[in-house]
């Protein structure tokens, strides 16, 4: 618990810098649980090919990271511990997320950059939702997924979920929106999310957004 | 041939009786997603008194519900401590056991 306190401490007196759970927010929720997921995004002319694992020391402390790969190059690997507080009640499951993370200079900077996230996630057997806001260097973000999930009973389901984006930066504003679906077998999950702008006051921002990939948790 | 009837007859309550006494069930609250639960079938399929020739390898999780079904090797005693530990440990919380018949009917109440 004291190194989890130092870390803490560590990346708040970094910049920011975010890092979303890998596979998903729900899994893997089990001591000694890991996953690892390969991902392809698309966004500003841009495909990114990214490389994420999860691991979960215990249900409450999890360690993540991301490795992004673009123009022939690496980008900055995303080092993050998102601890949860869950809560279980009946047909019910909700959990309370605080993230720090940690961007290291594996893509040829120098800069050391961090970041937190503030997440909520809720469940039921039939419906998912989580927000979570963050900030990230000048950003300001919300990110909310919400939907209904149809589960076959025999270890396999179907989240429909809706997503909504926004960004407020030094380079404008941006609400990104669209939907995710996210199909799980086991232990092998694959997911596909589209956004379009519905607000695009961004200089930086150019587009749509789309993203696919697939993942394993153990 | 009643000698051979009685014989089969009482071959068939033993192995009825013993299978119903090595199934039960556990409440768990919160257990709603089968990709969340993958944690709590694998942590119960290590131990040691699970019979995994039974529902999937030994496990079988109803999300719709919040149960847990396990088969228990009829050599082996189900330890409620150990077991309840391991469900925490795949990141839910169990709140009772009890046994069913072959059936799935509701046997007893542990405590």
């Amino acid at each position: 618990m004291k190194g989890v306190l130092y870390l803490l401490l560590l990346v708040g007196a970094c910049n920011t810098a975010l890092a979303h759970q890998p596979v998903m927010d729900m899994a893997p929720r089990w001591n000694n649980g890991y996953g690892i997921q390969t991902r392809t995004e698309h966004a500003n002319s841009t495909t990114t090919q990214w490389l994420e694992g999860v691991y979960t020391f215990k249900p409450s402390v999890r360690m993540t990271f991301k490795l992004p790969y673009a123009d022939g190059e690496f980008g900055d690997a995303i080092v993050a511990v998102p601890i949860k507080h869950y809560k279980n009640a009946g047909g019910f499951t909700s959990s309370w997320g605080l993230t720090p993370s940690v961007a290291m200079p594996t893509g040829g900077g120098s800069d050391w950059d961090a970041g937190l996230s503030l997440s909520y996630s809720a469940e039921t057997a039939s419906l998912f939702q989580l927000y979570d806001v963050y900030t990230l260097g000048d950003k300001t973000g919300l990110d909310v997924n919400i939907g209904p999930v149809y589960a076959d009973g025999n270890g396999s389901s179907l989240f429909t979920l809706w997503d909504v984006t926004a960004v407020d930066s030094a380079s404008g504003q941006r609400i990104l929106t669209g939907p995710v679906l996210m199909y799980f077998k086991r232990n092998v999950v694959v997911r596909f999310e589209y956004k379009m702008p519905l607000l695009d006051n961004d200089n930086e921002w150019d587009g749509d957004f789309i993203s696919a990939g697939i993942g394993i948790v153990y | 041939m009643l000698r051979k009837i009685t014989f089969l007859a009482l071959l068939c309550a033993m192995f009825s009786g013993s299978l119903s006494a090595q199934n039960y069930v556990v409440s768990v609250h919160g257990i709603v997603c089968e990709l969340c639960s993958l944690g709590v079938a694998k942590k119960l399929r290590k131990l040691s008194f699970i019979d995994p020739s039974n529902y999937d390898k030994g496990i079988k999780v109803d999300i719709n519900n919040q149960l847990v079904y396990l088969a228990v090797r009829e050599d082996a005693a189900l330890d409620k401590t150990v077991l309840f530990d391991a469900i925490e440990a795949g990141g839910y919380q169990p709140i009772e056991i009890w046994a069913i018949d072959s059936a799935g009917k509701k046997l007893e109440v542990s405590q």
